[in-house]
């Protein structure tokens, strides 16, 4: 009987709330170009593997979220600006962009604090940073701000935070592995070199770990500081996803690292200038069985109103998706299956984050999946090299399934990497930009808009750094108590937009929005209008 | 005899164990059958030649007494001769013994592990043609053919196998929770679970003490967010074998869900007391250490967890760790 009651439950609750509707309108903006990474039916190496993210920022302030898509060779990344009226156009060419290489993570940040969001763009190979000149032009300057490498890196994930609270914007580069094209073994070589009795790319077991960096912010230029802050410590990993957040409410960032087939990473800021990592302890460096999954995409949440950061974390087929509830203090438990994530396991997810697709207060979750390797498809089993989307609806604190009917933007199949998330028309309804390989990237809509109300907060720092990144928010409308933090990267080595969209139900004002800006400066602004984009700047 | 011409013998024994190392054994039995009779180990790897050459049973008692002998090397080559001789012969019966011998003696020695997988290979063939002989329409048949598909990652006809066995003894112990297992082995569709859990819930009817059957349905219940019921079916589990160290370790997590952390440290104690390797009992013991705010007992099963993690030692880590020290070009 109780089982019974629960199903009607789960059916009311889902009419009150119809289904969204994706729809890909990449082509009809006009983001079409084809997103090279490797091969698509076959893949010698595991680099073809892990390229690449997106970013949506706004890089000529023009209040648009502008659309960057990274890129493996044969292809320069590119920037799609915004045109308005959901239409792009691309402008690489005049921006500057012309590097072509094999581009793995975008992040972005004010690093100069001079009111235009740089871009910073890892490879394997050297990295770029973008600075941006008035919005007009970007040129490299990692050469000349000590951002050099003394040997070719495997960098993946990126992200800029101000981990010393100085109001300059200090930079994390996640490093996947040691890799070149002559000493690594080829498919089958070794039975790290297997899939299911199939020869694959090797790796990345068998390959030889690298270490992770971190690069503070001198006021003009930056100094490796990844020995000397403990960053580096760590020798066991296999890096990828970047995920920053003040995980323990100390008022310091910390920095969550998603690591493939090895523990997962948790530095926990020291506030000296050093790290500490405390993955293990914290319980969020294995599954619940003490087993270490194969960590891709990483996205934090406030998902159950409870205050505190909660960690999402995409992994690999045949494992389940991984959700790490913050019980405060920095300390997580394996929250998976009682989230109602314990049921896709047949996917390889890489991008992911969370997004209010109905307003309704309590963040949805979407991750893009795709297999590691195309031959995969050979097998004929119910695993597969291009997969669709994995949409859940956040029922309270519990995540529902709602993929096969939200329409055809998430149940098309890609091999999607990296994923970015903001609302590109301000119209109160999030899009996704994700990079699919071999294939144009995807620009996910609603057909219908939600009926939640919502507001969305432009945060600019002043003492803080101008990206406002590490500033947490807390809003409050009626009942429903959210808080978020603006970020660097994230997801599946890409950038959201900074500006944090909120649904507010059917709130039609926001009472109180809380504001502890890097630093620990506190800012109360009260009775917002809702369903519109509110710019706050730091007093 | 002069000592020249023992000499002479010796020489030639000498070049006999050369000739057969290198494969000429016909050279080497001429050189060999020469060799003095005082001469053990030529005598000894005569045997060995003799059994290469198709005259097993001849020197069969020669191979059993010299693989009791004092020489170690000798004992290691001529009950490893002796062995190939009695599984050739499909005496497998004789074979374990001496295969169980040179394991005990010799437990890393590649020779003697391919020796022993070889002969529990043949054996288990030799079984499987009798049965199939014997009884081809046997639901024992049936349960063979879907393990044998099972070890390949064939699940789909090991599906088929078993649904034909449990058609033919639906009665059988064991069989339905097989069955169960390989559904959800087989697929990654949800649906496959309630399949799964009907052949759990079977095997349970027929036998209602199978704390392992009980476990299984209590994870899918989990996956499934049947919190209530999953509960229920974990502590089933545990009570039916307080020693089975997955229920435990299930039974403390639903203690620490309840802040119940004293108990939940108990539970999972034992859980590492049972399975001292069990990666999954530490790591839940550290967190419960944890959560119970016990930090110094927190870091010391961290540490001890941490040992458990490290890869083991071996030929292949090795392999693999040379290909690490390559320099990126």
């Amino acid at each position: 009987m109780k089982r019974w009651c629960a199903i009607l439950c789960a059916s009311q609750c889902i009419a009150q709330n119809p289904l969204p509707q994706f729809r890909d309108m990449a082509r009809e903006a006009g983001i079409t170009q084809v997103v090279p990474n490797g091969g698509t039916t076959s893949k010698q190496f595991i680099l073809e593997t892990t390229g690449s993210g997106v970013a949506l920022i706004d890089y000529d302030n023009d209040g648009k979220p502008d659309a960057f898509v990274a890129s493996g060779p044969g292809s320069p990344s590119r920037m799609y600006h915004n045109e308005g009226r959901g239409k792009f156009r691309e402008t690489t060419a005049e921006l500057g962009l012309t590097r072509q290489g094999w581009a793995q993570g975008v992040c972005a940040g004010d690093y100069d604090n001079d009111g235009y969001t740089d871009l910073f763009v890892t490879y394997w190979g050297q990295n770029s940073l973008y600075r941006n000149v008035g919005g007009k032009h970007f040129e490299d300057v990692a050469g000349n701000l000590g951002l050099t490498q003394a040997r070719t890196r495997y960098n993946t994930g990126c992200a800029f935070l101000d981990y010393d609270n100085d109001g300059k914007l200090d930079l994390f580069v996640a490093n996947y592995l040691k890799f070149d094209f002559d000493s690594t073994p080829q498919p089958g070589a070794n039975p790290y070199c297997f899939y299911r009795g199939i020869a694959v790319n090797c790796g990345p077991r068998g390959l030889p770990f690298d270490r992770n960096l971190l690069y503070h912010n001198q006021g003009g230029t930056f100094r490796d500081v990844s020995d000397a802050s403990g960053i580096s410590k760590p020798n066991g990993n296999y890096a990828l996803g970047v995920l920053t957040a003040d995980f323990d409410g100390d008022g310091l960032t910390d920095i969550y690292v998603a690591c493939d087939q090895t523990p997962s990473i948790l530095y926990i800021n020291q506030g000296d200038g050093t790290f500490s990592e405390e993955a293990l302890l914290r319980g969020a460096a294995l599954d619940e069985s003490g087993k270490a999954l194969s960590g891709m995409g990483v996205a934090a949440a406030d998902y159950l109103h409870e205050g505190r950061p909660s960690i999402f974390r995409t992994n690999f087929s045949d494992e389940l998706e991984t959700m790490y509830r913050n019980r405060g203090k920095g300390e997580f438990e394996d929250a998976s299956i009682e989230a109602g994530l314990g049921q896709n396991t047949r996917f390889v997810g890489w991008g992911c984050g969370f997004l209010d697709f109905d307003n309704d207060g309590w963040p949805d979750l979407l991750l893009v999946n795709g297999h590691a390797f195309p031959e995969v498809d050979k097998l004929n089993i119910d695993v597969h090299y291009r997969e669709r989307a994995i949409l859940y609806r956040n029922n309270k604190g519990h995540f529902v399934d709602i993929s096969e009917k939200a329409g055809p933007g998430i149940t098309t199949r890609h091999s999607s990497r990296g994923l970015a998330i903001a609302d590109i028309d301000d119209d109160g309804t999030e899009e996704i930009l994700v990079n699919n390989q071999g294939e144009p990237p995807s620009l996910l809509r609603q057909t219908a808009k939600p009926s939640g109300h919502w507001i969305t907060l432009k945060l600019t720092g002043v003492k803080a750094n101008r990206s406002a990144i590490g500033a947490r928010v807390r809003v409050t409308a009626g009942t429903l108590v959210q808080t978020a933090e603006v970020r660097s990267g994230g997801g599946y080595l890409s950038q959201s937009d900074f500006r944090l969209h909120f649904g507010l139900g059917s709130s039609t004002a926001v009472d109180r929005v809380e504001i502890t800006w890097p630093g620990g400066a506190k800012q109360v602004v009260r009775g917002l209008e809702a369903d519109r984009v509110t710019p706050i700047r730091e007093q | 005899m002069t000592l020249a011409f023992l000499v002479v013998l010796l020489a030639q024994a000498g070049s006999g164990i050369e000739a057969f190392q290198r494969g000429d054994y016909k050279t080497a039995r001429n050189l060999l059958d020469q060799a003095p009779a005082s001469d053990a180990r030529a005598k000894a790897f005569l045997s060995i030649v003799r059994a290469a050459t198709g005259e097993c049973e001849a020197v069969a008692p020669d191979l059993a007494r010299q693989a009791s002998g004092s020489d170690p090397v000798l004992r290691r080559l001529t009950a490893l001769a002796l062995a190939q001789c009695h599984i050739a012969a499909k005496q497998f019966t004789q074979a374990g013994p001496v295969i169980a011998k040179l394991e005990q003696e010799f437990p890393s020695d590649p020779d003697v592990l391919y020796v022993s997988a070889n002969y529990h290979m043949k054996a288990w063939n030799d079984a499987i043609y009798r049965m199939y002989q014997a009884a081809p329409s046997s639901y024992r048949t049936d349960q063979l053919s879907a393990e044998v598909f099972e070890t390949q990652g064939r699940m789909t006809e090991a599906i088929a196998e078993f649904r034909k066995a449990t058609a033919k003894n639906p009665r059988a112990i064991n069989l339905h929770y097989r069955l169960g297992r390989a559904l959800l082995q087989q697929s990654h569709n949800p649906a496959a679970l309630d399949e799964a859990r009907k052949e759990f819930d079977a095997e349970l009817a027929l036998n209602p003490s199978d704390a392992v059957a009980e476990y299984q349905v209590a994870q899918i219940f989990a996956t499934q967010g049947k919190k209530a019921e999953s509960a229920a079916r974990y502590e089933r589990a545990a009570q039916l074998r307080p020693d089975f160290p997955e229920a435990l370790i299930a039974v403390a997590k639903l203690r620490s869900e309840a802040k119940r952390y004293p108990e939940a440290v108990a539970l999972l104690e034992k859980a590492v007391k049972l399975q001292p390797r069990s990666e999954a009992a530490r790591y839940a013991l550290m967190l419960a250490y944890r959560n119970a705010g016990r930090t110094a007992e927190a870091q010391q099963a961290k540490t001890d967890l941490d040992k458990l993690q490290k890869p083991p030692e071996g030929e292949f880590t090795n392999f693999l760790k040379r290909l690490g020290e390559k320099p990126p070009q």
